[in-house]
């Protein structure tokens, strides 16, 4: 009798371990899951360690100004001579940050509020999704640009925090339907049937089945959130303190005026291909969510 | 009552078709490769009878009813064999819109689960118009009227039920709907899939009658598919046994059900509680339905599970041969068959031919 | 064990264009199962058969009418306190597809409420994994074999069988089987229905079948009692052997009759009955819910409703003003 429990005694390990497994499985399935990986990798790497590669303030050079791309200076150089590469490199912390904090609290508030309120049911289901109606009527670029004349957002974190806040109700909708069909579900009564506690039941039995769903939110929150700052700082509503993609756009079209000249083309589109490529390497990483989080598909 | 207009086989000028599947195979793409979901199947629907499919989960019986119309889905593909039917030819042959014209005017499909396969959106009426204009019929009022008679007819009122939405229907009336639906083109070969699954006791009584009745009337050749020896019991003429892709026994019903030769149906019919008699005759099979990925390769597919194996069939595939009236594939009934074997069972036949008479 | 007396249930309509229409799924309902016994629903769909299981293992509130388990009546606990009388009556799902948690080993689901368990029962935690073991070989698995699979690697028999080793963690009284076997494959069926019998028999744990098919009924409990609910009512109740081979009520008999006849091994019963029209429950009855479709109809009936009781002196228990015992059940032709 010893040899197997000490087997089911290691059994969380071991899932672990498949479960990672599996991940790996899931993603060399496709090429382009491994591209997407890649690119997530890519720029992870460069909102942690880019900004330590260059100096507190980047070398300008005044003989330089719009130049074309080159060895040097691939995306070509900005209105002071700096190199664009570095710009984008350096500015993306910001608004990776931002993308990352925004859906970290978009997918928080809205799965602990949808959960709750599909799993209680009753009053405090219908005051919750008033309330989470309520906030989706809420136009949101409006709120910002309300909000940024007396908020200055320099911190990426405030900028995630506001993004987040307005972010949650899409959410929390869709994860109180899923969890009012779950909750029907055999199993789900079977728990209660047998006395499991609500946070047990609704942690590791209704949570686990929402994860794909989940994790593809916070997948786009990122996107999203990278979108709508980016257009801020274009639209040039928040006051410019660092360095990030969108000041980037707005200085490129506003002041070296890239839609008119071509010049300044390659300032403009390196800062855009940025976006893009995070949002393709997003994109191609939602694609495998279902199937890691399914253990049928997972293991197929 | 409305009887009389329900047309009667001679004014179709069409009468029961034969329909001769041989040697069908059907393959399944898979990561694992190309796995057989049916294998060599020879199966005679004789003009006017009405044949029961009988097996389990992943013995390949809908894969099969699918073939009947050439309508195996990829990643799944009829490898080998043809199904000739009179009057059309081989179906497996047929393609795009010989082949759509087929289904429906030659051969009617009841689907698995017919009562959610209405469309919710459209009064029954409406997908009935759809189904005559997509096979081009010209007169679309005797279309309609030929549709309230077979309600009629199946005890419904016809023209309440056309004006109907699913959700106004019960499970049963859908499934005569379905019925309906299969039969109002004229086809004379009509495939039921799992007809009385999910519907209750008396419901099920009730449309197995219809069943038998407007087949009798119509003059239909009658595929029926099931899970349940006793849906098949109650009106098929002829039953076959499907095991993993396998037709392992077949023959009329009253042999098979009465002297079963085969040890799957041997045991399936044990396996059966029934309502009168010692409960522990009842006898649980052992092991499990084989799925599509652990169907043995070689030898007899059922030798797992069963109590007669011998040495020969884990290695040889029993070919079907002929007890009596049956068709049986097993090496232990072809070995039990020697002279004396088949005149012990002539005999033990007779006797039961006897006996239910 | 568990009585219950006159409980009723109807259900409102939320929603949608049916909004606000009631339906009554119990009329008053009369029951009682001993410690170890065995007892068996039998009905059509929506007769309220589900309904009252799932009101004997507490997952349904009823509305009138009171449940009494071992002894103390339900009415007189506040709900939470109601919870460990219900925790002894487990409910084992009709589809073990959707049961078990796709997402959670059979480990895992068997682990969480053994260590509730242990906790209540002041076990040490190493006892979790031993009894999980034992349970899984007590229903006939392999607990190397499944322990580490998530459900959809096993066969709907095998998963049934978890199904019922994770009602076992809680050592409960009675097992509630609602159409248990209905999803499984045929050959699969009485293993299940063998092994519910067999821990009837082995740890005297009560079982109460929920099912439309008289056959498996008689199976698990063939010294048990028979209850045939129609329409929310209960219109014949007895010994299972009595109801199934002299049945008195016209509604019992039709059920009956239905029940397909294995030509070549059987002949069917001589006196079948057969309803006059189908079920139609939009016209409100005054008399016998069952006098419209019932061929035997007077005047009575479709006056005045009878109530369950052992008019005619039958040995069962019946609702009908004219009890009348008919062979309807298909007998087997002589030897195999």
């Amino acid at each position: 009798m010893t040899a197997p429990t000490i087997a089911a005694g290691g059994a969380r390990a071991t899932l672990r371990r498949n479960f990672w497994r599996g991940v790996w499985r899931v993603l060399r399935r496709k090429p382009s899951r491994m591209l997407g990986v890649a690119i997530m990798i890519l720029f992870t790497l460069m909102g942690v360690l880019g900004p330590m590669l260059y100096p507190e303030r980047l070398p300008r050079d005044d003989n330089a100004l719009y130049g074309p791309p080159s060895w040097a200076h691939p995306f070509g150089t900005d209105f002071e001579g700096t190199d664009v590469l570095a710009l984008v490199i350096t500015g993306s912390r910001y608004v990776l940050l931002t993308g990352l904090v925004t859906a970290v609290i978009t997918v928080a508030l809205g799965t602990g509020i949808g959960l709750f309120a599909g799993f209680r049911r009753g009053r405090w289901d219908s005051v919750l999704m008033r309330i989470t109606d309520m906030k989706l009527t809420i136009p949101g670029l409006p709120l910002l640009l309300v909000l940024s004349t007396v908020w200055k957002f320099s911190s990426p974190l405030a900028m995630g925090l506001v993004l987040g806040l307005l972010g949650w109700g899409g959410v929390a909708r869709a994860v109180r339907a899923q969890t009012l069909s779950l909750r029907e579900r055999g199993f789900i009564e079977a728990a209660r049937g047998l006395g499991l506690s609500t946070p047990h039941i609704i942690g590791r039995e209704l949570l686990p089945g929402m994860a794909p769903f989940i994790a593809m939110n916070m997948l786009i929150a990122v996107t999203g959130a990278v979108y709508a700052q980016v257009g801020l700082f274009f639209l040039g509503v928040l006051p410019f303190e660092a360095n990030n993609w969108g000041v980037m756009l707005n200085l490129a079209v506003f002041g070296g005026g890239a839609l008119t000249t071509t010049a300044a083309l390659p300032y403009l589109l390196a800062p855009l291909l940025a976006i893009l490529l995070l949002t393709l390497g997003i994109v191609l990483v939602v694609d495998a969510m279902d199937e890691i989080f399914n253990p049928r598909l997972r293991e197929e | 009552m409305v009887m009389t207009s329900v047309k009667a086989p001679a004014t179709s000028g069409r009468r029961a078709p034969g329909v001769r599947v041989s040697g069908l195979s059907v393959v399944y793409r898979t990561p694992a490769g190309e796995l057989p979901a049916v294998s060599g199947v020879d199966l005679e629907l004789v003009p006017g009878s009405i044949t029961g499919v009988v097996g389990e989960s992943g013995s390949g019986k809908s894969t099969l009813a699918l073939s009947l119309l050439n309508a195996v889905q990829p990643p799944g593909r009829i490898s080998a064999g043809s199904v000739e039917i009179d009057g059309l030819g081989d179906v497996v042959r047929l393609r795009g819109e010989e082949l759509r014209k087929a289904r429906g005017r030659h051969i009617g499909y009841v689907f698995q689960a017919a009562q959610n396969s209405l469309n919710p959106l459209k009064t029954v009426g409406k997908q009935l118009l759809d189904l005559g204009r997509s096979h081009d019929v010209a007169d679309l009022r005797a279309l309609v009227r030929d549709a309230r008679d077979l309600l009629g007819r199946m005890g419904m009122d016809g023209a309440r039920v056309l004006d109907s939405h699913q959700h106004e229907l019960s499970g049963g009336m859908r499934q005569r709907v379905g019925i309906m639906l299969a039969l109002v083109l004229n086809a004379h070969l009509v495939v039921l899939d799992e007809p009385t699954t999910a519907l209750d006791m008396i419901t099920q009584a009730n449309i197995l009658r219809i069943v038998r009745e407007v087949h009798e009337e119509r003059g239909l050749t009658t595929l029926v598919i099931t899970h349940d020896l006793g849906v098949v019991a109650e009106i098929a003429d002829r039953l076959a046994v499907m095991y993993g892709g396998r037709v392992v026994e077949q023959g009329p019903t009253r042999q098979v059900l009465g002297a079963p030769r085969h040890p799957y149906t041997q045991g399936l019919l044990r396996a059966i509680p029934r309502l009168v008699g010692d409960i522990d005759e009842a006898r649980a099979l052992p092991g499990r339905p084989p799925t599509l990925g652990t169907i043995p390769a070689t030898g007899c597919v059922f030798r797992e599970r069963c109590p007669l194996r011998a040495e020969i069939c884990a290695t040889a595939e029993p070919r079907a041969i002929s007890l009596g009236e049956s068709i049986v594939a097993c090496h232990v009934a072809e070995a039990g068959a020697g002279p004396e074997g088949r005149t012990r069972q002539a005999a033990e036949a007779r006797k039961a031919r006897e006996e239910h008479t | 064990m568990i009585t219950g007396r006159n409980v009723t249930k109807t259900f409102r309509q939320r929603g949608g264009v049916l909004s606000g229409r009631e339906v009554t799924a119990l009329r008053g309902v009369d029951f009682a199962i001993g410690r170890g016994g065995a007892a068996s629903f039998i009905g059509e769909s929506g007769c309220g058969k589900t309904t009252l299981g799932r009101i004997i293992a507490g997952l349904e509130e009823h509305d009138t009418g009171e449940i009494v388990i071992d002894g103390v009546p339900m009415s007189s606990l506040r709900p939470r306190q109601r919870q460990p009388y219900f925790r002894r009556i487990q409910l084992i799902h009709q589809d073990p597809y959707s049961a078990l948690n796709p997402t959670r080993t059979v480990h895992q689901t068997l682990d969480a409420p053994l260590t509730l368990r242990a906790r209540q029962t002041r076990r040490p935690r190493s006892w979790v994994d031993e009894r999980a073991e034992e349970l899984l070989t007590l229903v006939g698995l392999d607990p190397g074999y499944v322990l580490p699979r998530y459900p959809h690697q096993l066969s709907g028999g095998m998963r049934q069988r978890v199904v019922i080793a994770r009602a076992l963690t809680v050592d409960p009284e009675m097992l509630v089987a609602d159409e248990a076997v209905s999803m499984i494959d045929v050959s699969l069926r009485l293993g299940i229905l063998a092994l519910l019998k067999d821990l009837r028999e082995r740890l005297g744990v009560s079982v109460l079948f929920i099912t439309h098919d008289v056959a498996t009924a008689r199976y698990i409990g063939e010294d048990g009692e028979l209850y045939v609910i129609y329409r929310g009512q209960v219109v014949e109740r007895g010994p299972v052997e009595t109801v199934i081979s002299a049945p008195v009520h016209p509604y019992t008999q039709s059920l009956l009759s239905a029940i397909p006849v294995l030509h070549g091994l059987e002949r069917p019963g001589e006196q079948p009955v057969l309803p006059t029209e189908a079920l139609d429950e939009s016209r409100p009855d005054a008399g016998c819910l069952f006098a419209r479709r019932c061929p035997f109809r007077t005047g009575r009936c479709e006056a005045e409703r009878p109530v369950l009781g052992h008019g005619g002196d039958t040995p069962q228990w019946h609702a009908c003003h004219h009890p009348e015992r008919r062979s309807v059940v298909a007998v087997p032709i002589g030897r195999r």
